[in-house]
């Protein structure tokens, strides 16, 4: 078949296969896309806020999602340099040539159209999957400030009173009991004492650490509530941002159909002139053979 | 670097996971309870003369002293919504008997008394009968 007869054939197919691409994101072949599951464990709630980001990132770059984002990534770059030598080849040729290009072309945007809409469902698998993990997060984290009942919160109160009194009236009761020559230290007295200066030289480290800073929001040092709200704010920003370009993806898809649709019509154009189909007979022009 | 990394982000989730792991668990509050109790035991004893008591009282006393330090620095009671931990923090006088005795410069007996309602003046106006 020549090449001009089978774009004929081929553009209004692209054109139909590609016309089903722009209505049918929501119907992702979710069963076909690799996962990521990360859980929203205690240990991840205990975890320091900034590490608890870094903690997400590593688990996705761990999963198979992260793995095929990235072949995709690489898939669409080659696919897009195809697409380039192919429209400077264009360019260059002409006659039937030029029509096969065209042709290759259209395939090769409707394979690019694919793989981006791939990426973009694998894209917002990865949004949606650390938005749901973010909010169970948030949930648990409320679920634990939550348990602060009144009866909780008076006896969190009560133990702190007592501890400064406690701390107040240390020097008192240290010269009252342990003054007398026949009440030597005890050795939990004594241990206390040496390992207490130890941890406190620990503490004042972990206070200096880098990675002890506060998580830092723009302007003012955030808890772990307000940075996680953050990152679910960032993240929900992700998918709008993704469902924007999903609506390009689609655009592009009409367009290459539209493209189809054009390509096809000047074949057959080109085609029916090419044609020794004889013009239709009208009485009016035979009236030569009845006149004698 | 990659490796590296790898090898670290692990290996910190698991000192982390260390850390805030809890430790061998010893019940401070039951231990320092059960001390207290056999001090009162000691002090209302009448079968033991004065001078034993007061040895008793010293023994008991010092060892008191280091339980109520344990339960006043323990973390894990923070927050611990149990009976025994609120009622042992709702009246620190009568819990951390050697601690409020020393501050106030009083006997423990006296304290503990004193914690009950009971005082010398109460004692000497009851009047003996039968209920």
């Amino acid at each position: 078949m020549k090449p001009s007869k089978q774009a004929l054939f081929v553009g209004p197919s692209l054109a139909l296969v590609l016309a089903m691409f722009a209505p049918n994101y929501a119907l992702a072949k979710s069963a076909e896309l690799p996962s990521w599951q990360p859980v929203a464990s205690e240990k991840l709630i205990k975890l320091p806020a900034n590490y608890l980001k870094k903690s997400l990132d590593h688990d996705f770059a761990q999963s198979a999602l992260s793995g095929a984002i990235q072949e995709a990534d690489s898939e669409i770059g080659l696919k897009g340099q195809t697409l380039e030598d192919l429209r400077t080849a264009i360019r260059q040729a002409d006659g039937e040539l030029k029509v096969e290009l065209r042709h290759q072309f259209l395939a090769q945007k409707r394979e690019f159209i694919t793989l981006m809409k791939r990426k973009a469902d694998l894209r917002q698998r990865h949004m949606r999957t650390k938005q749901r993990t973010l909010e169970r997060l948030l949930k648990k984290l409320g679920q634990e400030k939550g348990a602060m009942t009144p009866a909780r919160l008076q006896l969190v109160s009560q133990q702190q009173q007592a501890r400064e009194r406690f701390k107040g009236s240390l020097a008192k009761v240290d010269l009252a009991v342990l003054s007398a020559p026949t009440v030597p230290e005890s050795k939990y007295a004594q241990e206390y004492a040496a390992n207490m200066s130890a941890v406190e030289t620990l503490a004042a480290a972990i206070r200096a650490h880098p990675m002890n800073t506060k998580p830092q929001l723009p302007g003012q040092p955030a808890s772990k509530a307000d940075f996680i709200r953050q990152m679910l704010a960032d993240t929900q920003a992700g998918v709008a941002i993704l469902e924007q370009e999903q609506n390009i993806i689609g655009y592009m898809a009409k367009l290459v159909a539209l493209d189809a649709m054009a390509l096809s019509e000047t074949v057959m154009d080109a085609e029916l002139g090419d044609s020794e189909l004889p013009i239709s007979a009208k009485p009016a022009s035979a009236v030569k053979y009845f006149v004698n | 670097m990659k490796q590296s990394l790898k090898i670290a982000l692990p290996m910190a989730a698991l000192l982390v996971a260390a850390a805030v792991a809890a430790p061998a668990k010893a019940d401070t509050l039951a231990n320092m309870e059960r001390e207290r109790a056999l001090l009162i035991e000691t002090m209302l004893d009448g079968e033991i003369t004065p001078a034993e008591r007061q040895v008793r009282l010293e023994g008991a006393q010092r060892r008191l002293l280091d339980l109520e330090r344990m339960v006043l620095r323990d973390d894990k009671l923070v927050g611990r919504n149990t009976p025994q931990v609120r009622r042992a923090f709702a009246n620190y006088d009568l819990t951390f008997l050697v601690h409020a005795s020393a501050e106030k410069s009083r006997a423990m007996a006296d304290t503990w008394l004193a914690q009950l309602g009971i005082s010398t003046q109460s004692v000497m106006s009851a009047k003996q009968g039968r209920r």
